[in-house]
């Protein structure tokens, strides 16, 4: 065995991988030559090094089957409320659009906290059911003045409509109250300055889920979009959904209103 | 219990029984998924579209002992269903400290990663099936539909770039 054949079978050698009598033969080469034994102290330290990197990305996301392929809804509560909420705002008959894109561009994405709360499906179960109640009964109002047949608005408008609202709930967790008024109207504007505390998140709260609908336009030429948001805080306003409306004008988009519904 | 009897309660119908595997393997997955795609928030996505469809097809797993390499297939095919739509996409620039994951290792072993995804496509790969899944060089060459004997030089050379990378190059060349 010369020095080529052994760098070439090294890693093999330190998976323990090869035969004994190749594993012999080549511990015989490095006892007798100091550039391989380097070689193969180096190797060693660098697959050391690599396995033991193996297990230490703890993704911030619980993965879990989702539910369209799932018997039944199982483990992370956030697909299961995003089953619910689907439906529900199905039922309005709103497309719904789930956005992975939004969480990552939120400041602190994602749960931390499922395991515990995996723990907890029962009240869970119940305050999902009550959720989708509630959903349709804000639905019945709020949502008969849209003409919200998907297709409505070209892809250009609802992708500015849907930006802006993810830019302002961004805004909101990170506790820019600047950035909101500087993407909202002179009304919204006037709003924050009033009362700021309605525009901010608790102080650490993360979000776990985020869904949206399509924009849809009023007869009078206002853009509407909801959303879906589950954060880690308190179960008691933790999962909610935000109902903008959006105004053009002067070629931008502005926030004209932004209320939270249960 | 092992991953077979856990595959096996899972093709049976036992969704308990498959998210505990998805536990088991999520974290060497996904560290896999980040040194392929080389974005923190594309590696949890092709996680979990991959186990999304693992979970669909876990029935055409025909050898419960297999999973590992399975899942690894898998998850390898949605990296590189991603990577190929990110050739039209600028991708987002990674932030100074990880978002989409909590770091649980050792205080340089960032930099490993970093030097990996500085490997070229093929290489990062191996690397990550071989170190990060565990999985047997002819496991490796099967899931990838090579010879070993390419899986095994791509190994080698990408261990002498990482050692490269990370200083501990040798300064003598190889007698050949």
């Amino acid at each position: 065995m010369n020095c080529s054949d052994v760098r070439d079978a090294l890693e093999a050698y330190i998976a323990d991988d090869l035969t004994d009598a190749e594993q012999a033969k080549l511990a015989a080469h490095l006892a007798t030559c100091d550039e391989c034994t380097a070689a193969y102290e180096r190797t060693r330290t660098v697959v050391a090094d690599l396995k033991g990197i193996a297990d230490a990305f703890v993704p911030r996301e619980r993965f879990v089957p989702r539910p369209e392929y799932a018997p039944r809804p199982a483990g992370g509560w956030g697909w299961r409320i995003a089953a619910v909420a689907a439906s529900a705002l199905a039922l309005l008959a709103m497309s719904a659009l789930t956005v992975p894109a939004l969480a990552r561009q939120l400041p602190l994405p994602l749960a931390r906290e499922i395991d515990a709360l995996e723990e907890e499906n029962e009240s869970l179960q119940q305050q999902v059911d009550e959720l989708s109640v509630r959903l349709e009964t804000v639905g019945g109002e709020e949502v008969a003045i849209v003409d919200s047949a998907p297709g409505d608005l070209s892809p250009e408008v609802n992708a500015a409509i849907q930006l802006l609202a993810m830019d302002f709930i961004r805004a909101r967790y990170a506790g820019d109250l600047d950035a909101l008024a500087a993407m909202g109207t002179e009304r919204l504007k006037a709003d924050i300055a009033a009362h700021p505390q309605d525009y901010l998140r608790p102080v650490g709260a993360e979000i776990v889920f985020a869904q949206m609908t399509e924009a849809a336009v009023t007869e009078d030429g206002t853009y509407l979009v909801f959303v879906r948001l589950s954060d880690s805080v308190e179960w008691t306003d933790s999962q909610y959904q935000e109902n903008f409306e959006i105004e053009f004008i002067d070629g931008v988009y502005l926030v004209d209103f932004m209320g939270m519904d249960a | 219990m092992d991953d077979r009897e856990l595959v096996l309660r899972a093709k049976a119908g036992d969704a308990r029984a498959f998210t505990t595997l998805v536990r088991r393997h999520e974290r060497s997955l996904y560290a896999t998924a980040y040194a392929i795609t080389r974005s923190q928030w594309d590696a949890a996505d092709a996680v979990q579209d991959a186990l999304a469809d693992a979970y669909a097809s876990l029935k055409t797993l025909r050898d419960p002992d297999r999973f590992a390499a399975w899942i690894s297939r898998i998850v390898i095919n949605r990296c590189n269903g991603l990577l190929r739509r990110r050739g039209r996409v600028l991708p987002m620039d990674e932030p100074p400290e990880p978002q989409a994951f909590v770091w649980d290792g050792p205080e340089d072993g960032l930099d490993l990663m970093r030097a990996i995804q500085a490997l070229s496509p093929d290489h990062r790969e191996v690397i990550a099936l071989r170190y990060f899944r565990d999985l047997k060089v002819a496991d490796i060459a099967e899931l990838l539909g090579c010879p070993a004997g390419t899986v095994k030089s791509r190994i080698n050379r990408a261990l002498a770039a990482l050692e490269a990378a990370l200083g501990r190059h040798s300064e003598q060349e190889v007698p050949r």
